[in-house]
């Protein structure tokens, strides 16, 4: 296939629990498309195919097919995958299920481990040891291996994990390995720890290459059906698939680097949201998504969507780690379907149970008799019944308000719009809880930022959540349902690395750094140089985790190319020491400080998506627009409201809360004092009005 | 946080302010985490952070260690009287390490940063972290607090925003790695300041007096949630007993360790009384521990997952512990190794509820950390060095319903981590040879013990090793018809040959050779009952997992397979007739 030069249209499908979405940019007409279904969970293809159709374009128009989904981490959670052996260093066999020993839940005796995804039973031990520093203390016996692949046939292993201690010192022993049970079992999935991690903490790179090995026959059965499928229907382009980090790889490596993708579509997201800063002249800002089992917000700071280098998959008490790069979001189980309750004590509690699609908020009517998040909006008029999902769907006001009035409001004596206030506050402060996590825990102040609001449920609490964390600016991007997909548009070719390398600053040999750095480059640069497409330019970022002498916990520094070229200790100890204290308000100058991995992002750009303008209005919207006064409640008292159609409004068109602005799917909540006008791209800039202490109207 | 104010919690606004005042002392954890120098902190979380009253009550903890549950409340306390309120100024920052006031020993420096609305004293963000080294002696046993290092009374460690430079000059002649003693100090002022600047926060956001409406709201809640879980359990007096091996000094003398639980109505007293006079050597606690170990085993029983961790719960629960015990022990009495024993105190609890509620406890667990101390010179840096194996993770017991879990911390600890074994590779001349779980070291039942594990560390540099562990004898019991678990051990290997058969588990002072190698063993849980009813299935399928060999299964369980879990259906139903399962 000849490389791609990202000419025709620019398609995008991410495929989400409840939705397939589609984004598509036609570069020759600079217009936008969008489609919505439902997934098709049994042949998640056909969801992707009927959406493009909705979206009313075709695949073989395309140059570029971009795709995000959950099919990674659903493997994994619901744990589907392959029949997996995991070979791992003589002595070590347990460490996958001993973990890290600890019991966060530390109170309760019925307190629950992680279960690794191996059982014992296929936990197989190779004889070898490097020491920490590479070198070999026992060598591989070659003889032993070929032994156990007889035994792993036996077992009719469909994929096969690797781990030996201190590849990351030097990947020999497991490389040797590899070919050896390539050899022994040709058809199996094989995965080793140093190509996706060669960072130490031998558990973590243990569960990360095992869970890349158990979904890996899986995913790459998916990546390749969907190839065939779109180029049996005349896709003749690059088929790029969205990381973890919102960077896109090859669909050939992501049928071997699995878990690269595992969070694809929320780091997409966060991507859209950066481009929309970059289109907008914004530095920093919050991306917050909020679906209906969850609130996620990611961060941009100068510019950067932000990284982090590991993740907990599954809930912190039974997480599996994950120790790759990828998007730092934080999540919190409020969405609007989390389900309010009266604890027996006494006490009012918001999710994390979620009513689900199935039988969902009461206001469905669908039997839900539990009340929700988005039972409490339609209490308070904040959504309107007969025009949810563009009128698809009618909700029942009065089952709402029973819910609430039953489920909160009696057993606190309180009344149902009190009680409905209740819940959306203590979901705000939830919340809020998550913006916090990217912004306030890294030493950032959360009013410096604007946030990009999106997700069906984003719009609607956006503002009350600006107002919880001191935020003046709130963005509703155009078609908020449909961001994820619209975020892959404009992604890039991205290919992190990371390697353990313990040396103290002060004796550091610049130029074995260096060659660790150029090394590892050029394997991001081969990577960009097989990839299908080829990118305008490449640009390469480093990095080192560092920590002072005697600490654990390390914190990523970037450092700029010339402050290596210039040897310049003093330079990186001073960036050093600043990271620190932005991150935890305390930094020691006097110290020592060492590096404990290297770290290198090679992006190769490519050509983006040039946002298409919407028709200018003047300040006040067109009389069309207005679909009349609803009754709505701020405070104690209902207001009439207006509410107004979305797809109508134009750039310039401005508009003071208290409003309600309607689209497909999703409604945006402008609280009384808030001010919004539609700028050249059609997004809602909303300036947040009045003080944190009008929080009461959440 | 006073009770003058009168005023009528918003439902609301509590369940704001829980979950505000839980995501501060989370933050305060991360913040001393991320920050801190030793591993003992950054891994084995060995810390708490907490808000306080402005009387001392705790509002919320942030874990840490769960045995340590009331060590800071009482050392706010005890600074509240020793300074009176009047002499607490805004900008003052209290400093104690005082053992016998934490209830635990001398390395758990407790910082308290009053927090003042204008003028006010409103309550105290607090930290409790535990010091590699506090000076004293580097091994062996101690028999008084003064040979276990520098003692700080309660003083100011900064006075009116001035740092007192004196007791920094102190602390620093007195510890061996005051470099790193510093940078944990840092970390952890970096933890109250954090915990001061985010209650304010909640204050201004909502105002104080509805604040303390909230938490006075939240601690009734508590307190009826307790109340409700007591009421269900049946009325009576329970007891139960257990022993410890030895305090280090008279080896073969066992320590008895008894407990007498009085359920009445809605309230629960633990009588601590019959509990071990104080020891000769290290295993002494203060009597704070004393309560802590009542508190420690009642919430788990009444209500382990109601957040935040305040002292509405425990409003129900009257402790009775006498001066003078383990638990209780008065100066001077040793105190370096304050966790070992309360941890079975809270386990001998458990059984001694069983006959009352067997569906809510837990069979005995290996209840020791389970840690060896390293120093030595680091050939690669020629820095002296103080390391740490540990801790090692072990079984837990089995429930009514449930297979007790594995390789997983003792109860004194939580969310605590153990080492990476390429960090400690990459950090200490040592090479792992293997870190596994022990097999058959699970007690047998009907529902099956979890298993311990094994860490075999071999030297590659000349060092010295100390180990303090205990329930080598005393192994962790099985309830209701269920075995014993293997003990917890230490083993020495010098050219080659392993030495097994020491009198404890205490090693404390060891000097280790380069290429010889020692091994950590911790225990597994006990068993829950009757192995014979445990189904041969999911025996066969513990034997296919090597969790139990084919021997234990035929001895233990009556199941007869071979060692990849085929299983010999006749020749079980034989076996298991020849001795008929009790009635469960």
């Amino acid at each position: 296939m000849d490389r791609e030069n990202a000419e025709g249209l620019r398609l995008a499908a991410d495929i989400g629990g409840t939705f397939t979405d589609i984004a598509a940019f036609d570069a020759a007409s600079g217009r936008l498309h969008f489609g919505k279904t439902l997934s098709t969970p049994r042949s998640l293809i056909d969801g992707i195919a009927d959406g493009v159709d909705k979206a009313g374009v075709t695949f073989s128009q395309a140059g570029v097919f971009l795709h995000g989904s959950t099919v990674a981490i659903n493997t994994m959670l619901e744990r589907t995958g392959a029949k997996t052996a995991l070979l791992i260093t003589r002595g070590f066999r347990d460490i996958y299920e001993i973990g890290r020993i600890n019991r966060p839940d530390s109170y309760n005796l019925f307190f629950r481990k992680h279960e690794p995804l191996v059982e014992r039973a296929l936990r197989f031990e190779v004889d070898e040891r490097l020491y920490a520093e590479g070198t070999v203390y026992r060598p591989l016996d070659e003889a032993g291996v070929r032994e156990t692949c007889r035994a792993l046939r036996e077992e009719k292993i469909e994929a096969v994990a690797i781990l030996l201690l201190h590849c990351y010192a030097n990947p020999a022993h497991e490389l040797r390995v590899r070919e050896i049970v390539e050899e022994e079992l040709p058809g199996a999935f094989v995965s080793t720890s140093h190509e996706l991690s060669q960072e130490y903490r031998e558990f973590e790179r243990c569960s990360t290459v095992v869970a890349n090995a158990y979904i890996g026959p899986k995913v790459k059965g998916y990546i390749g059906g969907i190839d065939a499928r779109i180029r049996g229907d005349g896709f003749d382009g690059s088929f790029l698939v969205v990381q973890s980090t919102g960077g896109l790889y090859d669909g050939d490596q992501a049928q071997r680097q699995c878990v690269r993708m595992l969070e694809s579509g929320p780091a997409a997201g966060v991507i859209g949201a950066q481009a929309l800063c970059e289109a907008m002249g914004l530095k920093n800002a919050i991306a917050f998504d909020m679906g209906g089992t969850t609130a996620k917000a990611g961060v941009i700071h100068d510019g950067e969507a932000l990284t982090t280098g590991s993740a907990l998959i599954g809930g912190y008490e039974r997480a599996l780690p994950i120790q790759i790069a990828m998007m730092d979001i934080f999540e919190v189980g409020t969405g609007g379907g989390s389900i309010a309750r009266v604890a027996d004590e006494g006490g009012l509690r918001v999710g994390p149970q979620s009513a689900g699609a199935q039988p969902g908020p009461a206001c469905y009517g669908n039997g839900g008799a539990a009340p929700t998040v988005t039972d409490a909006n339609v209490v308070l008029g904040r959504l309107s019944p007969d025009r949810f999902l563009g009128g698809e769907m009618t909700l029942d006001v009065a089952a709402a308000e029973r819910a609430v009035a039953d489920g909160v409001g009696r057993p606190l004596g309180l009344g149902t719009v009190e009680a409905a206030q209740g819940i959306l506050r203590i979901a705000v402060t939830a919340m809020s809880h998550a913006v916090k996590g990217v912004t306030t825990e890294r030493g950032l102040d959360a009013g410096d930022f604007a946030m990009v609001s999106y997700g069906g449920a984003g719009p609607l609490h956006a503002s009350a959540i600006a107002r919880e964390m001191g935020i003046r600016r709130v963005i509703v991007p155009r078609s908020p349902g449909h961001f994820s997909a619209f975020g892959m548009l404009f992604s890039d070719l991205r290919y992190d690395y990371v390697r353990s390398r313990f040396i103290r600053l002060a004796d550091a040999d610049f130029d074995d750094i260096e060659a660790v750095y150029r090394e590892l480059e050029a394997e991001g640069r081969a990577q960009i140089e097989k990839a299908s497409v080829a990118p305008q330019r490449i640009v390469v970022a480093r990095g080192a985790d560092m920590r002072y002498v005697g600490q654990e916990h390390s914190v990523t520094v970037d450092l700029a190319p010339g402050l290596f070229a210039e040897r310049d200790r003093a330079g990186i100890k001073a960036r050093f020491d600043a990271v620190h204290d932005l991150r935890y308000g305390t930094c020691a100058p006097q110290e020592r400080s060492e590096i404990v991995s290297l770290r290198v992002t090679v992006t190769g750009m490519l050509e983006k998506p040039v946002l298409e303008k919407i028709a200018r209005g003047g300040p006040t919207p067109d009389a069309g627009a207005h679909r009349g006064d609803r009754q709505v409640r701020f405070g104690p008292d209902a207001e009439a409201t207006p509410t107004w159609d979305r797809t109508l409004l134009l750039a310039g068109n401005r508009i003071d809360g208290p409003a309600l602005i309607e689209e497909h799917a999703s409604t945006t909540v402008l609280h009384p004092g808030d001010s919004m006008e539609v700028d050249a791209f059609g997004n809602l800039i909303v300036s947040v009005g009045g003080s944190r202490a009008d929080g009461r109207t959440a | 946080m006073n009770d003058a104010t009168d005023l009528r919690a918003d439902p609301v606004v509590t369940e704001i302010v829980r979950n505000g005042v839980i995501a501060i002392t989370e933050e305060m954890k991360s913040n001393l985490m991320r920050t801190a120098y030793n591993m003992i902190i950054y891994e084995a979380l060995d810390f708490t952070v907490g808000l306080f009253t402005a009387k001392g009550e705790t509002v919320s903890i942030g874990l840490g260690l769960p045995m340590f549950i009331r060590g800071m409340a009482e050392t706010i306390k005890a600074k509240l009287e020793h300074f009176g309120t009047d002499g607490i100024k805004p900008g003052d920052i209290l400093l104690t390490n005082d053992a016998y006031i934490t209830g635990s020993h001398l390395n758990h420096l407790t910082f308290s940063q009053p927090i003042f609305l204008g003028d006010e004293l409103i309550g105290f963000a607090c930290c409790m972290a535990h010091w590699p080294d506090i000076g004293g002696t580097l091994d062996g046993i101690t028999t008084d607090i003064y040979s276990e290092g520098l003692q700080i009374p309660i003083v100011k460690y900064q006075r009116e925003g001035a740092v007192n430079e004196e007791i920094v000059s102190i602390i620093r002649a007195n510890v061996r790695l005051p470099d790193r003693a510093m940078g944990d100090l840092r970390a952890q002022l970096t933890a109250i300041r954090t915990g001061e600047r985010r209650y304010l926060e909640l204050v201004e956001r909502y105002g104080h007096a509805q604040v303390v409406a909230a938490i006075a709201d939240i601690m009734d809640q508590s307190e009826r949630a307790a109340r409700a879980r007591t009421l269900s359990i049946p009325d009576g007096v329970y007891e139960a007993e257990s022993f410890m091996d030895d305090d280090g000094v008279s080896v073969s003398d066992r320590i008895p360790i008894r407990v007498r639980v009085v359920v009445e109505g809605d309230e629960m007293t633990v009588d601590l009384s019959e509990v071990a006079k104080q020891v000769r050597g290290f295993y002494n606690s203060g009597i704070t521990t004393g309560h802590a170990c009542a508190q420690v085993a009642f919430k788990c029983l009444t209500s382990p997952t109601d957040y935040p961790i305040n002292d509405g719960s425990f409003r129900n629960l009257t402790a009775i512990v006498p001066a003078g015990r383990v638990i209780s022990a008065v100066k001077p009495a040793p105190m370096r190794w304050w966790m070992t024993f309360p941890m079975t105190i809270v386990d001998t609890v458990f059984r001694a509820m069983t006959p009352a509620i067997p569906d809510r406890t837990i069979a005995g667990h290996h209840a020791d950390l389970v840690i060896a101390m390293l120093n030595g010179i680091n050939p690669k840096t020629n820095e002296f060095y103080i390391g740490l194996i540990g801790p090692t993770g072990g079984g837990w017991g089995a429930k009514q319903s449930e297979d007790g879990i594995s390789a997983t911390v003792c109860i004194n600890d939580g969310d605590t981590h153990n080492s990476p074994s390429e960090q400690l590779e990459a950090k200490y001349p040592l090479l792992i040879e293997s870190y596994a779980l022990r097999p058959d070291s699970g007690g047998a039942g009907r529902y099956r013990g979890g298993l311990g594990c094994e860490n075999v560390v071999q030297a590659r540099a000349d060092l010295m090793m100390n180990a303090q562990v205990d329930r080598m004898h005393c192994k962790p019991w099985g309830l209701n018809g269920g075995g014993e678990a293997a003990g917890n051990a230490v083993t020495l290997r010098a050219d080659g040959v392993w030495q097994e058969d020491f009198p404890n588990a205490k090693l404390l002072t060891a000097r280790i050779l380069e290429g010889d190698a020692f091994a950590v063993r911790s225990g597994g849980g006990g068993g829950f009952g009757d192995p014979f009813l445990r189904p041969a299935e999911t025996v066969a399928d513990d034997v296919r997992q090597g969790y139990v060999s084919a021997e234990a299964a035929m001895r233990d369980y009556g199941v007869v397979c071979d060692a990849r879990g085929a299983l010999d259906r006749a020749a079980t139903e034989k076996l298991r007739a020849a001795r008929p399962a009790a009635a469960e």
